[in-house]
């Protein structure tokens, strides 16, 4: 325990005493009060000065409204402590002090809120003892648990810690602060660590659960997204439970009433918290007068609690004074599109598995995507996506499927229009298919010499336009304009004119000649200059798909699409699995984002790229793809070429600057996924599973075989990591300094891993917890884990660590045996 | 009038052999064709009368026999019972309506059986009355309006569809029918598109509701406007349209399925062979016609569709997996499938089925075409192949339709019919490999120029075909589209209709001009030649280009002097051929510069007959001193438009298939007794 506290996060060293979990007995009803305005005895990190009312000092967010909603929760969350400190009143004194440190770093109060917070307190606390001799004593004792208490309220304690501590505390007091405290963190950082809080929710004593039940709820109700994503993470993380226990579990239970869609903003929280209820509406919604609500603990965490009102109490005005937003309308069906959306999304999924071939799977998806388009667009959207947007389009002649071999994974192209809330922002209209034809048309007359106003007041008029004469109007092919290459450079840029239009003039009664040599020689160079594609193949339809040049893709899309005029349209794309267990990737996902973080933090330049996961259930969910990658198979059958030549096509020769820099991509790319793979053991490393994007860099996708488990158990893969003598060559050889760069980064990234271990270590251990998942297997996970961090060795003996890894990395023979293995069974180069 | 005595006989013969009396109906029918008013005597005689059971046949009979003089003497009466079944039509008593219906389509029938050569004002005249004519039928047109669009019985509405039919097919020459000036007048186009748009009633009217729409579209079409035509033009509703192309889908599907069942049948085994050979004698002529009749409507609706409204485009490609109707087999006249499709919202599933493959109206289509394109000789076949290239002109001419067809991402295995030939084999199926529909296309024509060089030659389905290959090409230079198609197959296919074409000169040229179709065979060549950098997939393609030139080059040479010929001398085809000499400027000019340099290479190097590689490295290492002409307007074409050239075709087209309709309409209103039985027991 005590070496789990890392360094950075301990003001001081005497915390390492008070990180005990046995001292938080006495700290619990501190810790639960935390906005009392006794000053504090301890000098906290932050600037509130001892003795003072330290509440007003810092008003940094005057504009940040009080918590309103948290208030309710929170004040219940804090009374249910209260209660407990009432039975076992021994020392309640401290308390006071904490909630004051509290206040130090996290200044989002003002003096006027103080005083009822106060007397609230008083009447809560009237049993254990006044407050006043509470201070007085804490003075005296500065004792242990004010450490943890410092520690609790000082600026770096961060979500990371606060679900570490969360995770190892028996205590219940301490864990019911933490469950408070997570409302004063920002919303992101919490939904990182999502997968964890709900699986000590289900899998953790009730005590956890209590302490976490109120934050989610109340999460759940601000937002559509947070709610449906609890419910997909409960579902998931229940299924490894024992199915009799599961139904009863408090998982499922609150999976079910998020469900329920009972979790609504307003209406319900007002019957249920009358006390609250006054301030809310009028009050919150002017900025600056947190002082009127009523729960001032709420105030005193922290300001980023305030934010989240700000959005929240601008919903609840606009629902209070007008009965007729859409919100409150929508309630029944809050939920309901996007689950009807996703389930559609799995159900092809289901359908196409059931096909023989690639080739059917392909055209049936695209039928299936093309009737799911009548449905749109609608209030539902992806969740892998960064921004707020509604769905209006699939455009389904670009899905494909992917290679898999019994299951059907596919990735879909997902037409979006940016919103401010999809909430609340109203739902686009749809544009029927065939209009793209007369936008199109309009764009494309070159000399109707319109202004962009013009232009943007004819794209207004599509979406209803139904006058005769444009219905009428023709535009073939003839009229078309084509946007040509730009082939400016080209020698034969003159006749390359002549080639695009014919000459009609009659008149010019001389011919002009062409050299047959000069359409020849366009013709090799137009096709030379054409970013190379892969030759499409009905058995490899992603190759192609793939291969295509992100803005590419999106320029083309936007073309043909009816909603492409529109200023907020943004493509999407998204792989859709059904039948695979996402867990272990989320899982993966969150570990490589934890490390890329902690790589950052320490500027090492490694570079990963974690791409999003969607658990939906235990066997389904969203994977966001990386966009202009392809993977290494794919790059090699269709190419034929080693890695190297591979690199030197796309990139040009070894001494340019593309290449240089696209091998300098590689090899940051290659350190940091060969550190993962070593740490993570991540195996099941053929080139399938290996990307190469179009900047040179590798990813790893495919984080099936993770920690303790392999596939089939053949016991291939003994190497450490893949690193092939082609990912050598690419570095330019052994000897080269690019190799020598690698090796150096991996020292660099492992001991910045080290240093940052239990943050890495935290989110697989609260993982294991309750699950099944293969990668837990075993007795030894963690220990297994934490061992590949190396504490114990100086740094002269990473180093030597290190270079020994990649030599057995490079010599392994079962790297070249499971590449074989890999070809032999599944096809795959 | 003993005619219909007889008739009346044989039927009391028949449904009441214990009457030995007229049928009630009867008797009323012939108070009627009395000078009295029917109603005079007897007040309730038109609520009774229908509730009788209709005799078609006696009535339509009556209703022929009346000569010059009577009808001046009944116009009365039969305007009374015109006005009558106007008004039953709004009786809540089914068997009423159902009734009042059947007596319309009688009335309609019979008068104008009566009168064919009468005119169209006399027919109004002897039905309505001049001076209630308009207000009798916009009442007509409304009851049965409401009749389609309302949640009565679907049976009804299937009536109602059969009567507008019927009234639609009276006379031969649908633009002769006057009476269609009220229902140009009173729309009922807007009740079509609501039994399109929803699904059930689709499934079960659909077929009608096409054909209704596609005739009414015909009437009077190049002499004055026609709503209907309008109105069809801008309909955007997409759930309208889809629904219009799945009735299409449909109704072509049915037909290649029975093609192909009957293409088995054939070629199931020795002893099949021979009975079906035998039997063939017999029945195959005639069955095969009958189903290219019916389907003929349904093409013209599709091409109503696709050259009227631009949005329907959209509907051609809009991909479902094909439906199995094998194993509900239904003839167009009977009640269609329900549909699965289109109850999105509630259903999105669809059935699932491995062995079904992704279809849509494209593909449906041009196999249908490939089916139909086998055999011209036949003049309803003809026809179809026709109008099946007029399709796929309008359809290459759309720049929406283009970029679907050239989707990369857009792979289907299309299965067209080849005709079973002597010098090549049947082409197995599943060897089609999966790519852009344009593919397809091109196939189609590549198939049909090699199957249709024979002395009773189709100039006119030749000229259509080369210029949909134009059009495709001028798409795909403009958008700079390097399709992946083996050109060469292309190639020497044109290569082979000159060699046609010269060596049966004289015979064709009494029927047609053949020089127009060389001119655009050579320009095609001209598009390869001067655009190739735009749209060849490879640089080897141009390559392999002139080597087909190179090598065909005695077609070219012949084709020349036999143009140069034909230029020099007087005649009528001296200008039309002098532009082929000018067309072949760079062809010959190729040949001339390659064929001494290739033969100098076999000299040099001592060989007697060059490969194939051999010929291709002459050719590349020679470009440079090669220098072509640009000639105009190779990339332009000229838009296709129905008037006037297609006008005769269309108007023949109308005709032919009223006759058909109108046949299978009158069979099908005869035998309306399950109907009645239907509402005898629900009322």
């Amino acid at each position: 325990m005590m070496e789990d506290t890392d360094p950075d996060l301990s003001p001081s060293p005497s915390d390492q005493n008070s990180s005990s979990p046995s001292l938080s007995v006495c700290s619990s009803p501190s810790l639960s009060l935390p906005s009392t305005p006794s000053s504090s005895s301890c000098p906290a990190p932050g600037p509130a000065p001892s003795g003072t009312p330290p509440l007003g000092v810092i008003s940094e967010g005057p504009g940040e409204l009080s918590l309103v909603i948290d208030a309710e929760v929170a004040q219940r969350a804090c009374q249910e402590v209260l209660q407990k400190v009432r039975m076992n009143q021994t020392e309640v004194e401290v308390d006071v002090g904490g909630s004051q440190n509290g206040a130090g770093p996290e200044p989002a109060l003002s003096v006027t809120i103080v005083k009822p917070a106060q007397i609230q307190i008083r009447e809560v606390e009237d049993d254990p003892g006044s407050v006043k001799s509470a201070r007085r004593r804490q003075r005296h004792n500065p004792s242990k648990q004010s450490w943890l208490l410092r520690l609790f309220e000082s600026k770096l304690f961060d979500v990371s810690m606060a679900i570490s501590y969360l995770h190892n505390s028996k205590e219940p007091g301490v864990q019911a602060y933490i469950g408070n405290r997570l409302f004063s963190f920002p919303h992101d950082d919490v939904d990182f660590y999502l997968p964890q809080l709900l699986n000590m929710y289900i899998h953790m004593d009730e005590d956890v659960g209590d302490a976490i039940k109120p934050y989610v709820v109340h999460r759940c109700r601000q937002s559509i997204s947070f709610s449906l994503q609890c419910a997909w993470l409960l579902g998931a993380y229940s299924s490894d439970m024992h199915i009799s226990t599961q139904r009863h579990s408090r998982g499922t239970k609150l999976r079910k009433l998020i469900l329920s869609d009972e979790l609504k903003p307003a209406g319900a929280r007002a019957r249920r918290d009358p006390l609250a209820l006054t301030p809310f509406c009028p009050a919150v919604s002017g900025s600056g007068e947190h002082g009127l609500s009523p729960s001032k603990r709420t105030h005193q965490r922290s300001k980023s609690d305030a934010t989240v009102s700000i959005s929240l109490s601008s919903n609840l005005k606009r629902t209070a004074s007008n009965p007729k937003v859409e919100s409150s309308q929508d309630e029944p069906v809050r939920l309901a599109p996007q689950r009807e959306f996703i389930k559609s999304l799995m159900g092809i999924g289901k359908r196409l598995a059931t096909l023989p071939t690639k080739e059917q799977k392909t055209q049936r998806l695209i039928s299936e995507l093309s009737l799911l388009n009548h449905k749109l667009p609608a209030r539902v959207w992806l969740p892998t996506a960064a921004f707020d947007h509604h769905v209006v389009r699939v455009p389904h002649t670009q899905a494909v499927v992917l290679n898999s071999k019994d299951k059907a994974p596919y990735l879909i192209y997902v037409e979006v229009l940016e919103c401010e809330n999809f909430e609340t922002s109203s739902v686009p209209i749809r544009i029927p298919e065939n209009r793209i034809r007369s936008t199109r048309s309009v764009e494309n007359l070159p000399d109707c010499g319109m202004t962009a106003e013009q232009r943007a007041g004819s794209f207004s008029t599509v979406p209803n336009y139904d006058n005769d004469d444009e219905a009428w109007s023709v535009d073939d092919i003839g009229e078309l304009q084509v946007e040509l290459p730009e082939l400016h450079t080209n020698s034969c840029d003159n006749i390359s004119q002549f080639s695009v239009d014919s000459i009609t003039s009659l008149e010019s009664k001389e011919p002009v000649f062409i050299a047959a040599g000069d359409i020849r020689r366009r013709l090799s160079e137009q096709l030379a200059q054409t970013p190379t594609t892969f030759k499409r193949d009905p058995e490899d339809p992603s190759a192609v798909a793939l291969k295509e040049p992100w803005e590419e893709k999106v320029r083309r899309i936007r073309e043909g699409s009816p909603y492409g005029h529109l200023p907020n349209w943004r493509l999407l794309s998204v792989i859709v699995k059904c039948g695979d267990d996402l867990r272990q990737e989320l899982l993966a996902f969150q570990v490589l984002q934890q490390l890329q973080s902690i790589w950052e933090q320490e500027r090492v330049p490694l570079w990963i790229k974690p791409y999003k996961i969607l658990v939906l259930s235990a066997d389904s969910g969203m994977i966001e793809p990386v966009v202009n990658a392809v993977s290494l198979h794919q790059v090699k059958k269709h190419s034929q070429l080693s890695l190297l030549d591979y690199f030197l096509q796309e990139h040009g020769s070894p001494t340019t600057e593309a290449f240089l820099s696209a091998q300098r991509n590689f090899v940051q790319s290659c350190a940091g996924y060969s550190l993962i793979c070593y740490l993570l053991q991540v195996k099941d490393r053929h080139n399938g599973n290996i990307l190469l994007d179009a900047e040179g860099h590798i990813i790893h996708i495919d984080f099936g075989f993770i920690l303790s488990s392999s596939p089939k158990n053949l016991g291939f893969e003994t190497s450490a990591f893949k690193l092939t003598t082609e990912f050598v060559d690419v570095m330019g050889g052994p000897d080269g300094d690019m190799f020598n760069y690698y090796k150096m980064l991996m020292l660099q990234g492992l001991i910045a891993a080290r240093k940052h271990m239990d943050r890495v270590l935290q989110i697989v251990e609260i993982m294991q917890q309750g699950s099944q998942l293969p990668c837990f297997h075993g007795s030894s996970t963690m220990r297994g884990l934490k061992e590949r961090f190396h504490m114990s060795l100086t740094e002269e003996q990473l180093q030597l660590l290190v270079d020994q890894l990649v030599d057995g990395s490079m010599r392994s023979l079962t790297t070249k045996l499971y590449d074989g293995f890999q070809y032999l069974t599944n096809g795959i180069m | 009038m003993s005619q219909v005595e007889k008739r009346a006989g044989l039927l009391r013969r028949t449904s009441s052999s214990k009457k030995p009396l007229k049928e009630k109906v009867v008797l009323m029918y012939d108070e009627i064709f009395a000078k009295e008013d029917p109603a005079k005597n007897n007040p309730r005689f038109w609520d009774e009368l229908f509730l009788m059971k209709v005799n078609l046949e006696y009535l339509e009979s009556k209703l022929e026999s009346v000569d010059g003089e009577e009808v001046q003497r009944i116009q009365d009466n039969i305007n009374s019972l015109f006005h009558h079944c106007v008004q039953a039509l709004g009786e809540e008593h089914q068997i009423k309506v159902v009734n009042a219906l059947q007596t319309l389509c009688a009335l309609f029938r019979g008068v104008h059986q009566k009168n064919k050569s009468a005119s169209g004002f006399d027919i109004i005249n002897m039905l309505m009355g001049f001076d209630k004519a308009e207000q009798r039928m916009k009442d007509l047109m409304e009851r049965l309006d409401s009749l389609l669009c309302g949640d009565g019985s679907e049976s009804l509405k299937s009536l109602c569809l059969k009567l507008l039919l019927c009234l639609v097919t009276v006379t031969d020459n649908i633009s002769q029918n006057t009476i269609l000036e009220y229902v140009m007048i009173n729309s009922i186009f807007e009740a079509i598109l609501q039994i399109l748009s929803d699904v059930s009633s689709r499934g079960q009217h659909g077929y009608d509701a096409v054909v209704l729409l596609a005739l009414l579209v015909n009437y009077r079409k190049y002499e004055s406007v026609n709503p209907y035509i309008v109105k069809l033009s801008i309909v955007d509703d997409e759930p309208t349209l889809d629904g219009m192309g799945m009735v299409v889908h449909q109704a072509l599907t049915e037909y290649n399925r029975q093609y192909k069942d009957k293409e088995e049948e054939n070629q199931g085994g020795f002893f099949s062979t021979l009975t079906s050979m035998v039997g063939s004698m017999f029945i195959a002529d005639a069955d095969e016609k009958l189903s290219v009749q019916t389907n003929e409507a349904i093409l013209l609706a599709l091409y109503e569709a696709v050259h009227l409204n631009r949005n329907f485009i959209t509907v051609l490609a809009q991909s479902h997996p094909e439906i199995d109707i094998a194993t509900t087999p239904t003839p167009p006249t009977r009640p269609h499938p329900q549909h699965h499709l289109a109850p999105l919202m509630n259903n999105p599933e669809l059935p699932l089925d491995p062995n079904l493959q992704t279809s849509n109206l494209l593909i449906t289509f041009l196999k249908y075409a490939s089916i139909v394109m086998q055999d011209t000789k036949d003049e309803h076949r003809l026809n179809s192949a026709r109008l099946c290239l007029i399709i796929l002109t309008c359809i290459a001419e759309d720049q929406y339709a283009d970029a679907f067809l050239h989707d990369d991402n857009m792979n289907f295995r299309v299965n067209l019919h080849r005709m079973p030939m002597r010098h090549r084999k049947k082409a197995v199926d599943k060897n089609i490999p999966s790519r852009p529909l344009v593919c397809a296309v091109l196939d189609l024509m590549v198939e049909f120029i090699v199957t249709h060089m024979m002395k009773d030659f189709p100039m006119d389905l030749y000229l259509r075909c080369v210029q949909i290959i134009h059009k495709l090409l001028c798409y795909q230079k403009k958008c700079r589209i390097r399709l992946h198609y083996t050109w060469r197959e292309l190639w020497s296919a044109l290569i082979n209709l000159l060699k046609f074409l010269l060596s049966n000169e004289t015979t064709l040229l009494a029927k047609h001009n053949i020089f127009h179709l060389a001119l655009l065979v050579v320009n095609l060549f001209n598009m390869f030649i001067t655009y190739g950098d735009t749209f060849l997939p490879t640089s080897n393609s141009y390559d392999e280009l002139y080597y087909e030139i190179v090598r065909m080059h005695q077609v070219f040479d012949n084709l020349y002097c036999m143009v140069l010929r034909v230029s020099t001398n007087t005649g009528q085809w001296k200008e039309a051929a002098s532009k082929v000499t000018h067309a072949l400027v760079n062809v010959r000019a190729i040949i001339n510069h390659f064929n001494p340099k290739i033969e100098s290479y076999a000299a040099v190097n001592h060989i007697s007959q060059l490969s194939e590689e051999q010929v291709l490295e002459v050719v590349r290492s020679n470009y440079d001193t090669l220098t072509l002409k640009l000639q105009d307007g190779l990339d332009q074409f000229e838009r296709y438009s129905e008037q006037p050239k297609e006008a005769a075709f269309f108007k023949e087209l109308v005709r032919s298939i009223s006759l058909n309709v109108r046949k299978n309409v009158s069979l099908n209103t005869l035998s309306q007794d399950v109907l009645l039985k239907e509402f005898s027991t629900i009322s």
